[in-house]
């Protein structure tokens, strides 16, 4: 017997059926939590028979929405019923036991629905790499239907748009979601890669490599290259003192 | 039924040694994996901060330009995070608690300056490490 | 019939060891109605994920509760690696029941102590503490903490141990175990005992079912909730499990069970070590939880079950993280079996459930 756990959908109409059903169906009521998302609070109903844990998901319960209690049902749904109307602000009607905002002795009223910096900064994060990761599909999109162009006419345009390496895309794809402070060092990072790379296959080779990398790309790289650079010189100097 | 179960118990208490020790006078000696308090060794430390930034709890300060290492004991839980992460294991756990304290205070150790053997090894230690502290800043 | 007055009971009072309040409705010396309340203690550990990502929160997983803290971090760990998808080596398996059953342990005598003293028996209560300091000394020398362990992390275990630290574990127990069993014999036989839990608190194979109960609270009615049967991580491995269980349904039953775990537990921890596999103790986990993904997780705390959900961001930050811990499923159960009860068995009934109301706030 292993545990299963299913995600089901829900609505704020079916609750007190969906609940009634579980009941009549012999399911262990487990839990009800709430998420904080920006288009709402989503609530999750949890129940249990055997191995079988069910989370029913109600998305996006706005604020003036009315919740009905499954008090009636499952009476021990009153401490999370409570809880969830004093952290998240969830108006939730007909508690068997509703204390009417006092079951927390809080300093801040609703205090999971406060967005924090770092929340906001993680989804900032997540909507920057989703955006980046956006782009990149665009722009292989773009250099396909470019090819198909090419091949279509026979007197092909200025060789423009090169292929870019995939890794180093994937560690500019990351940099697009860091802060600017890591980006600052992992770019140093990055360039001493290069750097060493290009000592390897000299500089000439180098220049022809920059030459053939999209404009903004190689700038990027010789502007790290050369922070690198005065990076060394200044740790030189200090020696030198 | 019936009482005094416990009568066995109770006599072996009453005659026995005691289980407890009479504590400032006498001390226990901490098992060697304890988890006392985090002890840094300077000679190798080389300034990353990767400890800084694992912490959960922001305990540890590293000021690079002033080359100092720094730990607030009381901020600190404990949990070898750190000591863990560290690429060149120069944080060690010691099985010996922070002593008790009037106030909160921070632990500041000075890093010194390593002398570097010869310009090309340094660079080329030095962009390992880089490397390294670039993978672990991917890795976030 | 008296005239019905609320006696408000709590949240600081001699007997308990975290602050409920009770509003109990008394008829001369009978309880009518318990309405429970928490909340004197919320710390917001739930909105923390926020501000530390899934590797640190483990440490604040931990210190929802002092008692059950290695459950909590291995719970908290088993969601997240379901949730990422991560596979763990089986010897950290093995050494995360290990441990567990060792929380289990210390758990249950100190419960046991705690009850002794509420029933008034001081030198029993000590007598408990005195074992339990034993499974104390193992952990410090396994894990490095006394009560906080920090020896869990997503994708398996920081520290291993060695067979001669095994060698020394199984010599504890046995020690643990010969002591135990006289403890039994008083907790189980003492007409003292007796005289304060039979019949007292009586709660109903039936109501028991109906309020959703779970742990010892809910064997002791002959509710099989136990998490364990469910075979997550290692429990899987074990060659027979069958959790303990009783039907009488009184404080008497509540203290049978737990005290009969304890025995249990001690077996489960021997054929671990007997069975353990050599092998690595964690993987390398990378990346982070996909934005949306969602993962709920139940595990068996020595209080009763707990339920985890984890729902991720695209980020090293977790949206959401909740517990849910079996004090706050039994709150319910609490008050039906104060419905009727002598005013001065409340505490020992109170006592039963083993409420942990800092869990339950988180």
């Amino acid at each position: 017997m292993t545990l299963e756990t299913t995600f089901v959908p829900l609505t704020v109409e079916g609750l007190p059926a969906l609940a009634a059903a579980k009941k009549a169906d012999g399911w262990r009521f487990v839990q009800i939590l709430a998420v904080n998302t920006e288009e709402g609070i989503d609530l999750i109903y949890s129940f249990m028979k055997g191995n079988l844990l069910e989370n029913c998901e109600i998305k996006a319960v706005q604020k003036d929405a009315v919740v009905p209690s499954i008090t009636d049902q499952f009476l021990e749904a009153f401490v999370f019923e409570n809880e969830t109307h004093d952290l998240f602000g969830v108006n939730i009607q007909g508690i068997a036991i509703d204390f009417g905002g006092n079951f927390y002795a809080l300093a801040q009223k609703e205090p999971m629905t406060i967005i924090s910096p770092e929340q906001k900064a993680a989804r900032e994060k997540a909507r920057k790499v989703a955006e980046a990761k956006a782009a990149k599909e665009k722009a292989t999109k773009a250099a396909a239907a470019n090819a198909a162009y090419e091949a279509g006419h026979p007197t092909p345009k200025e060789p423009g748009e090169p292929i870019v390496p995939t890794g180093d895309d994937d560690a500019e794809l990351k940099l697009a979601g860091a802060d600017p402070e890591k980006v600052a060092r992992a770019r140093a990072a990055i360039a001493a890669k290069a750097k060493k790379a290009a000592e390897a296959e000299k500089d000439a080779a180098l220049k022809e490599k920059l030459a053939g990398m999209d404009p903004e790309k190689a700038a990027k790289v010789r502007a790290a290259m050369e922070a690198k650079a005065a990076r060394e010189a200044a740790a030189a100097q200090k020696e030198g003192e | 039924m019936g009482s005094f179960k416990l009568g066995k118990m109770t006599f072996k208490s009453l005659f026995g040694k005691p289980e407890t020790i009479q504590y400032p006078a006498e001390q226990k000696t901490p098992p060697p994996g304890l988890k006392g308090h985090v002890v840094n060794d300077v000679e190798s430390c080389i300034l990353c901060g990767i400890c800084m930034k694992r912490c959960p709890c922001a305990a540890i300060e590293v000021d690079k330009p002033a080359r100092t290492w720094s730990i607030n004991r009381f901020r600190c839980v404990q949990c070898g995070t750190c000591v863990r992460e560290c690429p060149k294991q120069c944080l060690t756990m010691e099985p010996t608690y922070t002593p008790p304290a009037t106030e909160k205070r921070m632990d500041s150790y000075e890093v010194p300056e390593r002398a570097k053997p010869a310009k090309k090894a340094a660079s080329a230690e030095e962009r390992i490490e880089w490397e390294r502290a670039a993978q672990g800043l991917e890795e976030r | 019939m008296g005239k019905a007055t609320v006696i408000p009971f709590g949240p600081q009072h001699p007997v308990l060891p975290e602050p409920l309040h009770l509003d109990l409705v008394v008829e001369d010396e009978t309880v009518i109605e318990a309405v429970p309340q928490i909340g004197f203690i919320h710390r917001g550990l739930e909105k923390l994920v926020e501000t530390r990502d899934y590797n640190q929160f483990i440490y604040v997983a931990e210190r929802i509760c002092g008692i059950c803290a290695f459950g909590h971090s291995m719970g908290y760990a088993e969601t997240v690696e379901r949730l990422m998808g991560v596979e763990i080596p089986e010897r950290a398996e093995y050494l995360r029941v290990i441990w567990h059953e060792l929380s289990r342990v210390h758990s249950h005598v100190l419960w046991m102590g705690l009850a002794a003293d509420a029933f008034g028996y001081e030198s029993l209560f000590m007598h408990c503490w005195r074992l339990r300091e034993r499974v104390l000394d193992i952990f410090e020398k396994t894990t490095g903490g006394r009560v906080i362990f920090s020896v869990v992390k997503v994708g398996g275990v920081v520290r291993d141990i060695d067979d001669a630290m095994f060698a020394e574990i199984k010599r504890v127990l046995e020690g643990i175990k010969d002591d135990y069993r006289q403890l039994c014999n008083a907790f189980l036989k003492d007409s003292s005992v007796k005289n304060r839990t039979v019949g007292v608190g009586y709660i109903s194979h039936e109501d028991a079912l109906a309020m959703s109960m779970v742990g010892p609270f809910a064997r002791a009615s002959n509710v099989n909730n136990d998490a364990r049967c469910l075979g997550n991580g290692g429990y899987g491995k074990l060659a027979d499990f069958q959790p303990v269980m009783d039907a009488q349904g009184d404080c008497y039953a509540r203290v049978k069970v737990r005290a009969l775990e304890v025995l249990q537990s001690i077996d489960i921890i021997e054929e671990m070590i007997a069975k353990i596999p050599a092998g690595d103790i964690a993987v390398d986990v990378k990346g982070a939880p996909a934005a949306g993904a969602e993962e709920a997780n139940v595990v068996e705390q020595p209080r009763g079950e707990c339920y985890y959900y984890a729902r991720g961001n695209g980020s090293k930050y977790l949206e959401r993280m909740r517990m849910r811990t079996p004090t706050s499923q039994n709150l319910a159960g609490m008050a039906t079996a104060l419905a009727g009860c002598d005013l001065a068995d409340v505490n020992m009934i109170v006592l039963t459930i083993d409420p942990c109301i800092s869990c339950t706030e988180r």
